[in-house]
């Protein structure tokens, strides 16, 4: 029987048994929806990490007390680090060979007055002045934190977006922020950077790393050192560089792991990827569960079906139809039945992921490859689990399916 | 000495292969059921001989293995034992797919109780043989619809078997039955489900395809369809009674 009048067959089929069809296709729906919310959100998540999260500004890299920690142990056991000081800072601007500029930021929080506004919660950065041009914050209005600033300890403050509009009801340029006890005249404010997951990131003000340190005290404080690398390729090489460096300073020996942290960009995306994968497996564990499931459950319709129309199928042998007809017509069946699963579940992916997008800030994006995967193995499962019944009805004896009622 | 020679000659003949004309050529066939551990013989050594444009009545009472000798011949069932050439074939060695081509193309069935697929229409139920040989689709709408042609039924080709009558139903069967032109029109009973007009009705049907040249066997109890047909077998617990020519 040529495949045309197979399909025509099943859909018919499915046609006539709409809820049960449904019914039978619950697993294979769940399964589907798992598996493409999953990656939707997985890939909408790396991309928002990569152009958002990860973004430190182009070949930089910071030297940090802690680094990235992800286990309790480690946190404690890294308590006992060295703090990273000025001293710190100055040495690697001095020494390192492969760094375009060294800057380095120091990071509080506070809340801020500017004559009867408040605000509260505030991160509050000690920066060196080129730390305009490491990070990613960049001048909107006036200008950031000069040299002279710097070296005189002055007390001046370079805001984020969201301060300004908190605070100000016109330029904040020349009017003044109040925190910590000590006024601070605001010489520029730094362009809208926007959000990430739902956080805003331009609720921040900076002000010379020296004055930062008077205020907060010299000791008390631990630093990151900001280095950018000369051209993309030497990343690697100047971290081992800042890397050797700092080993000397603490007077580790050979055999001793860091006691700083090095960050960049590719180690958070590395990070993520790790967290990531850990998920996507989770999630392909479900669905590989959900397919199984809803596999037998096609099979068991399918033998239900088998059953059923026995006495059609003894119809079509007495005809002339041969076994690999029957089977065809019966495996072509359980796939159209299990793709029509497949298919349902990511649309239902798709307008829950709109929904999500919608009502929360998890981004998504819906990759092709995982719908056209996630539909081809939906029809495999259809496929896979048809055998059997199918191959039962084909081998069934003409005259004796043709008694079956 | 010449008897036995007689004997092994005469075996020869049989099993050799039939001579042209000669559509159905049974040797000694068998069909035993086991229930439990009794056999039940239904069919018990039969020798059936018809030529091509032979219209044969096969009679006998209920349970005389009318209906089992009837699949047998339709290919439908397998004997326990013994010898079947349909149109010098010999069937009775055949493999599945070799059974369904037989099916398919030398014979054409008539059924009691019709056996229409009920959710298609007039015109798909006959167009399902063709299916099974991969007549493209538009020659088989073509056949299909001069075979409904044929028993009248043109106008209803695209009514479900439940909005048909009876007859007009068994019309529909017929119709599927010829539509691969068959060597043999086999029919179990064709009238057993109808009042006696519209049975009389079909076996009009019946004569005028005979006399268009088709070879038909049908199984009945009843005199009055018997009657039709130009030759009777008439079947006793298995075993071929009588065998008459009546007209
Ligand atoms: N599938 C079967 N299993 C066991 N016995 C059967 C089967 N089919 C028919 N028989 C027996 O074979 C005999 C002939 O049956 P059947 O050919 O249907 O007779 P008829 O068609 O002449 O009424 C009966 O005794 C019947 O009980
Ligand atoms: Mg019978």
């Amino acid at each position: 029987m040529p495949i045309r009048e197979s399909i025509w067959l099943a859909l018919d089929t499915l046609r006539a048994h709409k809820l049960r069809s449904f019914l039978t296709l619950f697993g294979i729906i769940v399964a589907v929806t798992t598996l493409i919310v999953v990656v939707s959100v997985i890939e909408g998540m790396n991309r928002y990490i990569a152009e958002r999260v990860a973004n430190m500004g182009s070949n930089v890299f910071y030297v940090t007390r802690f680094g990235i920690i992800t286990s309790a142990k480690d946190w404690i056991a890294a308590q006992k680090r060295k703090r990273i000081l000025m001293d710190d800072y100055e040495a690697l601007r001095a020494q390192l060979k492969l760094a375009s500029a060294v800057g380095a930021s120091s990071w509080s929080q506070s809340d801020l007055k500017a004559g009867d506004k408040q605000v509260y919660d505030v991160g509050i950065r000690g920066t060196t002045p080129n730390m305009i041009n490491i990070g990613t914050e960049q001048v909107g209005d006036g200008r950031y934190i000069s040299e002279t600033d710097f070296s005189h300890r002055s007390y001046v403050c370079f805001i984020g977006a969201d301060v300004a509009e908190n605070l100000f009801a016109g330029s904040p340029l020349g009017k003044t922020i109040t925190f910590r006890g000590q006024t601070f005249e605001v010489i520029g404010v730094a362009r809208r950077i926007g959000t990430v997951f739902g956080q805003t990131q331009d609720n921040f003000v900076h002000i010379p790393l020296t004055t930062f340190l008077k205020i907060i005290g010299t000791n008390r404080s631990s630093m990151g050192i900001a280095v950018q690398a000369l051209r993309p390729e030497l990343m690697e090489q100047a971290q081992d560089e800042a890397r050797l460096l700092m080993r000397a300073r603490h007077h580790l020996p050979y055999s001793q792991k860091d006691d700083f942290g090095i960050v960049s960009s590719a180690s958070i995306y590395a990070l993520w990827e790790n967290l990531t994968g850990t998920i996507a497996m989770v999630a392909v564990g479900v669905t590989a569960v959900f397919l199984v499931v809803g596999g037998i459950v096609v099979m068991n319709i399918m033998l239900a079906s088998v059953t059923e129309r026995t006495h059609e199928i003894g119809i079509r042998k007495s005809l002339g139809a041969r076994r690999r007809d029957i089977l065809m017509q019966f495996l072509v069946e359980a796939v159209a039945l299990s793709t029509a699963g497949g298919v349902i579940g990511v649309l239902t992916a798709f307008v829950g992921t709109r929904i999500m997008a919608a009502t929360t800030s998890i981004p998504s994006v819906l990759p092709l490859p995982a719908v056209f995967t996630a539909v081809m193995v939906s029809g495999g499962v259809g496929l896979f689990f048809g055998i059997y019944p199918a191959s039962k009805a084909a081998r069934l004896d003409p005259i004796s399916a043709l008694r079956a009622d | 000495m010449a008897s036995l020679s007689a004997q092994v000659k005469g075996g020869i003949e049989d099993k050799a292969v039939p001579p042209d004309g000669l559509l159905i050529k049974t040797l000694n066939l068998w069909k035993t059921y086991l229930m439990g551990s009794v056999e039940i013989h239904a069919v018990c050594g039969v020798d059936l001989e018809i030529q091509r444009n032979e219209y044969v009545a096969i009679m006998g009472p209920s349970g005389s293995g009318k209906s089992t000798l009837m699949n047998l011949v339709g290919c439908l069932d397998t004997p326990s034992s013994g010898d079947y050439w349909i149109n010098r074939r010999l069937v009775s060695t055949m493999s599945d797919d070799e059974l369904a081509y037989i099916r398919n193309k030398e014979i054409g069935f008539v059924f009691q109780t019709f056996n229409l697929l009920p959710r298609a229409s007039a015109l798909h139920n006959v167009e399902l043989p063709l299916i099974y040989n991969g007549t493209p689709a538009d020659a088989r709408i073509q056949l299909a619809k001069e075979s409904l042609r044929m028993v009248d039924l043109e106008d209803r080709m695209h009514h479900k078997p439940n909005e048909l009558s009876g007859g007009q139903r068994q019309r529909v069967a017929i119709a599927r039955a010829l539509v691969n032109h068959p060597s043999i029109l086999l029919a179990d009973e064709p009238t057993g489900n109808l009042d006696s007009a519209t049975g009389q009705e079909i076996m009009g049907l019946f004569d005028r395809l005979h006399e268009r040249g088709n070879t038909i066997v049908l199984v009945t109890h009843e005199h009055d369809i018997a009657q039709y047909a130009h030759r009777v077998i008439h079947i006793r617990d298995g075993k071929i009674a009588k065998d008459e020519r009546t007209r």
